[in-house]
């Protein structure tokens, strides 16, 4: 009898490690992990920018899918491609140093290439994240721009006749482990001529402090877009005095306000730097020459603690001959002919002055954050401020920054 | 084992749905024919389909979208009984019907976000503008619909083999003619059309280039002091032709009255200003939802210039949906019902 039981027990153990093995066994699935080799690092922003009006309702959408390596048929139609962009739209102000849209957004258009796209990204190289990177195969590439329709179909579930539109083919050669922005562009303003410019960056191969925030300018405008007529220039009041455009040569000041939560442009600056002399910036879409960083300390203000800091930068832009100091306008004045442009980069980038000032705004260079036992603290980035026609476009890279202490 | 044997009985079970019941599917859903033909608002619309033979086809397979004028839609045209058709040319009308059927299945929802101008195939050779707003950027969900200027009063009406949205206006394709055949066929619009020959402005119109055509009749130029004969008098060398005829004519551009309307949803700004062609003066087009009427029209209004201390010197309302957004293969004929400027304002100074 006892042995008969334990005979019982022993079955029904049986059957649980059979039930066992089968879920284990039914969970196990073979993943093939994708892997790009030897690859090269590539970032891409469409700065063909455009608003949606009555008058400008005929115009053709630069709303792109993007192909690197395509396979065309005999008619020059893409049906396949190595990497495929889809959905790519103009750029937004702000590119952060994550592909943070993907947590908020829901809509399938993507400001830059990878941005909201699940492919295989950059790693951490010399202490910069480049998780907003793509990784893509090194070596010759073709690369192929094709318009499409502004809709959510996927573009090789199109009809035929749509996906002939090709805006640009080229081939371009990256160099393994490098890191690559390419920009879409319009070259010139008056013939409406377009073309890309490959910006091989040298952020990751310079000895930067962690204690300084960088910032590089480009004036990536079409030609003739500061000369050319209002009335075929995007009217949008939140662009400020940058939407006219500014002049093909500027100088660039920088001012270093105390607080973020004072918005006035005449509230306290930190001693020092108030107008001060930080850049020059040439109009250039030919050259992909990289242009070189100025910095400024995090710790400039002597009400920062070494941990965290309130301050926030205000770039102006004047013509050679002006500065700060002899600026003949004044301080709301936004239709400047091209000769005093600013920008001022504080909290997210949405905040606007309460004073009557002429500025665009973008989110703060510095990154103020909870780490650790401290809250915010401040740390330090790597910067681009970029100008394009009447917009202003910020790209912050963030560093490795030293794990939180609790 | 016991336990294990129960164990499985147990799951098989919970497997067991005797008295699982699924809804009988609805067998009621007609055809797109037979559901045109048995509502009465569409009786005029079935007629005309009775008419061109289009019945047996809407009945098959499909899948068709229909795009259905109501009764009052016609009659706004003058068109009140079915024998009303009799009257018109066979072919075109088989066309203009065939232009309200689409070979397709189209929800509301198949058309993008915002969407200006997306064309679809008809069954007739040209395709049909589609303009949906369906969100404000500034914040709110917007539901509008156009096809080809007309106002989609009921959407979505799912039919056996498609579906169907109601129109409150009859699409007006004229398919290959021109804003310039347009005109000369039409003698309401002589004296402009004279007026436009005069003055050199009407050779263009039968080019390749895109007008937006605000044509005003014989009564609106005789409000604004133009009359045949006066015309007759005119020496064409002392009035400046581009401010008293063109003023009429905006170049490089295809507006329905519903792009005012649709643009004043998504983008909070249904108007487009532009100067004349060769002349200082300055217009202002906005078109959208009349009060109290709340059906489509259009205003004009022209300024000397456009600084701040130009007053208006002229601005008409037209609403006659009817008559507007005459589709031709080079731009868009809308019903002016005033004259814009007298012939003493356009003398050469």
């Amino acid at each position: 009898m006892k042995k008969n039981r334990l005979f019982q027990m022993n079955t029904t153990f049986v059957w649980l490690v059979a039930c066992n093995f089968l879920l284990l066994a039914s969970g196990c699935v073979k993943v093939e992990y994708s892997k790009i080799k030897e690859p090269a690092y590539l970032r891409v922003f469409n700065n063909l920018n455009y608003v949606q009006t009555l008058g400008s309702k005929d115009n053709k959408v630069p709303f792109f899918c993007m192909f690197i390596n395509p396979v065309v048929d005999a008619s020059g139609m893409p049906v396949s491609a190595e990497i495929v962009g889809d959905f790519l739209d103009q750029r937004d102000a702000y590119a952060p140093p994550y592909p943070s849209h993907i947590g908020t957004s829901t809509s399938v258009n993507n400001p830059e290439y990878p941005g909201k796209e699940n492919v295989l990204v950059g790693p951490i190289l010399n202490g910069f994240d480049l998780s907003s990177w793509a990784q893509v195969p090194s070596g010759k590439v073709r690369i192929m721009f094709a318009y499409r329709p502004k809709n959510t179909v996927p573009f090789f579930q199109l009809e035929n006749h749509l996906k002939k539109d090709i805006l640009i083919d080229t081939t371009i050669n990256l160099t393994a482990q490098e890191v690559y922005t390419m920009h879409l562009l319009q070259k010139d303003f008056v013939t409406k001529r377009t073309g890309v410019l490959l910006r091989q960056e040298i952020f990751h191969k310079l000895p930067l402090s962690d204690s300084l925030a960088y910032v590089n300018f480009y004036n990536m405008s079409g030609k003739g877009y500061w000369e050319a007529d209002k009335s075929l220039k995007e009217d949008n009041f939140l662009l400020a005095s940058f939407q006219w455009g500014m002049k093909d040569d500027m100088n660039v000041y920088l001012s270093l306000y105390e607080d973020q939560n004072i918005l006035n442009h005449k509230g306290p600056t930190v001693p020092g730097y108030k107008g001060k002399y930080f850049a020059n910036v040439k109009l250039n879409t030919e050259t992909a020459v990289v242009n070189p960083y100025s910095s400024f300390p995090i710790w400039a203000s002597k009400s920062s603690n070494g941990i965290t800091t309130n301050i926030w930068p205000r770039f102006d832009f004047f013509v050679p001959g002006m500065d700060v100091a002899s600026n003949p306008f004044f301080s709301g004045s936004t239709d400047n002919g091209g000769n005093w442009v600013s920008v001022n980069c504080l909290q997210n980038g949405k905040i606007r002055m309460q004073s009557n000032d002429n500025a665009a705004i973008l989110p703060n260079l510095l990154v103020n954050i909870h780490s650790g036992k401290n809250n915010p603290a401040t740390f330090a980035t790597v910067n681009t401020i970029e100008v394009v026609n009447g917009k202003v476009y910020l790209t912050t890279i963030q560093r490795k920054y030293a794990p939180p202490i609790y | 084992m016991i336990l294990a044997i129960g164990m499985q009985l147990l799951l098989l079970a919970s497997c067991k749905h005797d008295d699982l019941t699924i809804a009988a599917p609805n067998e009621n859903i007609r055809p797109a024919a037979d559901f045109v033909k048995n509502n009465y608002e569409m009786r005029l619309f079935y007629a005309a389909i009775k008419k061109v033979g289009y019945v047996d086809e809407l009945n098959g397979a499909g899948p068709f979208t229909i795009l259905a004028p109501t009764d009052a839609a016609f009659n706004r045209m003058g068109i009140y009984n079915p024998t009303d058709f009799d009257k018109l040319n066979a072919d075109s009308l088989k066309k203009v019907i065939g232009y309200h059927l689409l070979p397709r299945k189209l929800s509301v929802t198949d058309i993008p976000n915002n969407g200006i101008d997306v064309r679809y195939a008809t069954l007739s050779d040209a395709e049909v503008y589609t303009s949906r707003a369906s969100t404000n950027p500034n914040g709110g969900a917007e539901n509008e619909l156009y096809f080809s200027g007309s106002e989609v009063t009921r959407q979505d009406v799912i039919l056996a083999n498609g579906t169907l949205h109601v129109l409150d206006n009859v699409m007006k394709p004229n398919f290959n003619k021109t804003v310039q055949a347009w005109l000369a066929g039409h003698p309401d619009y002589s004296v402009f059309v004279s007026g436009l020959k005069k003055f050199n402005l009407w050779d263009q119109l039968a080019t390749t280039q895109q007008f937006t055509v605000f044509a005003p009749n014989n009564e609106a130029l005789k409000n604004g002091g133009i009359t045949a004969a006066s015309l007759n008098e005119m020496d064409a060398s002392k009035y400046l032709g581009d401010l008293l005829f063109g003023v009429y004519l905006l170049y490089d551009r295809h507006f329905f009255v519903s792009d005012g309307q649709v643009f004043s949803r998504i983008n909070s700004n249904g108007s487009f200003s532009y100067f004349l062609k060769n002349n200082s003066h300055y217009m202002t087009f906005g078109g959208g939802k009349q009060y109290p009427s709340f059906k489509l029209g259009y205003g004009l209004v022209l300024y000397p210039g456009n600084g701040p201390s130009d007053s208006p010197i002229k601005a008409v309302t037209s609403e006659i949906v009817a008559k507007n957004d005459n589709l031709c293969s080079n731009g868009l004929v809308h019903h002016l019902v005033d004259g814009l400027v007298t012939p003493e304002q356009a003398i050469k100074k």
